[in-house]
């Protein structure tokens, strides 16, 4: 389940980074996260990359520590909170 | 001699025999623990989509500058839904514009839908919009006297929103036309100044170093100088940002001691309305920037009232006027190329502004507490 979990954290990232991309290109949306806001502000490579970078090595942690349940627990987690925000801004982009 | 070990004749060994699929598809079904696994990851999955999507909808019928809209048999009816009322009516190619407290709502005369422009989180207070054919101009700022605020465009090209400007006190309301915005505000040197900016390169240029509420239509920018005690200005001051002339005109047609209602422009035409508070005479006149000529589009006498300022828009100009008799208004309009005035609408309330649009004529209207927006498109 693990496995699964971090493969859809992992997919859920890169849509929040698309849909956080786009509504800041709108002009309408701030980002709230300070760090992000600094790499979205040195560029999107760097945003991309920091995005991309923070989130695999987070989930490559959690498998490493898979024999624990609360791997397990953080990764359910994790994957719920990116499937709210997820969810959230599709439907702000779908009703712009 | 003994035979081969293997029994067989004189056939070569055979592989062992294979364990036929389970499935007759020859898919092998997924472990239990693993179709759980799946079961319970898509049940995560869900959870935060349905979070997600309830805090999106809460936050929705949560918000104050979201009004009731219905569909009407010409056009739509806006109305105000919380406390705060609407107010700063704009009509710019297919879209309606309004200001709802401190937020600025646009509407899409087409499909009815709402779009929030501002203010941004930075920003507490705005001014009321402007809207072109393409672009929506307005004015932000962390409260009403902070001495600067800064100036947004959206454009319904693109979909987008961005910073058009930064400004110091704001000292008019943004106009805009095409692709062009005018407005006054305090220069670096701290007078006041009239200034125009490109939209699509926020390039700024100097209008006149001059305090004045311009309105800009195409190449040409308005606005009315040396007004008296009423209002009523003694000259409107024109300036062409192409040819960069700038000439002044007398107002035509004036009823004396006239309460001045405001006034717009469209092409080379300005129109305005005057009432006299002792007669209660009012009319609407619409004069020529190049010649001079003027003409009286409307008198409203015999008890009844000019109740807002007119608009125009091509050759359509509508404006309000309150009944005689009854408790009401109504909105009224008229063809410069000809014909008599009519009858846009009867309101049960006091119209505060109207606007015009090509054929569509938009107008504010208060009842008691209650402020709505309705809209109505006019025969050629």
């Amino acid at each position: 389940m693990l496995f699964w979990l971090l493969v859809e954290l992992w997919v859920l990232n890169v849509a929040d980074l698309l849909l956080t991309r786009y509504s800041l290109s709108l002009g309408f949306a701030t980002e709230s996260n300070g760090v992000m806001d600094y790499f979205f502000k040195s560029g999107t490579v760097q945003a991309v990359a920091f995005k991309l970078g923070i989130v695999t090595v987070g989930t490559l942690l959690l498998w490493r520590v898979r024999r624990y349940r609360t791997a397990l627990f953080a990764a359910a987690l994790l994957t719920g909170v990116f499937a709210a925000v997820v969810a959230y801004q599709a439907l702000w982009v779908l009703s712009f | 001699m003994p035979g081969p070990l293997t029994g067989a004749g004189d056939t070569p060994a055979s592989p062992p025999p294979v364990a036929p699929p389970l499935s007759s598809a020859g898919v092998a079904k997924p472990h239990p623990s693993e179709a759980r696994a799946l079961l319970l990851t898509a049940l995560v999955l869900l959870a935060g989509i349905a979070l997600g999507a309830g805090g999106f909808f809460v936050e929705r019928g949560m918000a104050t500058w979201r009004p009731e809209v219905t569909r009407t048999t010409s056009g739509w009816r806006i109305v105000q839904a919380h406390r705060a009322p609407l107010g700063g009516l704009a009509l710019g190619g297919d879209d309606l514009v309004w200001g709802c407290g401190p937020s600025i709502v646009l509407m899409d005369l087409r499909s009815g839908r709402l779009k929030l422009l501002g203010p941004g989180p930075a920003s507490r207070t705005t001014w009321d919009p402007a809207a072109s054919q393409r672009y929506v101009v307005w004015f932000e700022a962390v409260a009403t006297n902070a001495g600067e605020a800064s100036a947004w465009v959206y454009d319904s090209a693109t979909r987008r929103r961005r910073q058009l400007a930064t400004l110091g006190d704001v000292l008019s309301l943004p106009s805009a036309s095409g692709n062009r915005a005018a407005w006054c505000t305090t220069t670096r040197g701290g007078g006041p100044g009239i200034v125009a900016v490109d939209i699509p390169s926020g390039e700024r240029f100097s209008v006149a170093p001059e305090y004045g509420v311009p309105v800009i239509d195409g190449d040409l920018v308005t606005w009315p100088t040396r007004t008296g005690p009423t209002g009523m200005p003694a000259a409107w001051a024109l300036v062409d940002l192409v040819q960069n002339r700038r000439w002044a005109m007398v107002p035509a047609a004036m009823l004396g001691n006239a309460d001045f209602l405001g006034y717009d422009l469209s092409g080379r035409t300005l129109v305005w309305g005057e009432t006299d508070p002792a007669s209660g005479r009012g009319r609407v006149v619409a004069q020529n920037v190049d010649d001079g000529v003027g003409n009286v589009v409307a008198e409203v006498t015999g008890g009844a009232t000019l109740a807002a300022a007119p608009s125009i828009d091509g050759d359509l100009v509508v404006w309000a006027e309150t009944l005689a008799a009854a408790t009401g208004s109504r909105v009224m309009g008229r063809r410069l190329g000809g014909g008599p005035s009519f009858i846009v609408r009867d309101v049960d309330g006091r119209v505060l502004s109207t606007a015009a649009g090509g054929d569509t004529v938009a107008w504010l209207a208060q009842h008691g507490q209650t402020t709505w927006i309705e809209t109505a498109t006019v025969p050629r």
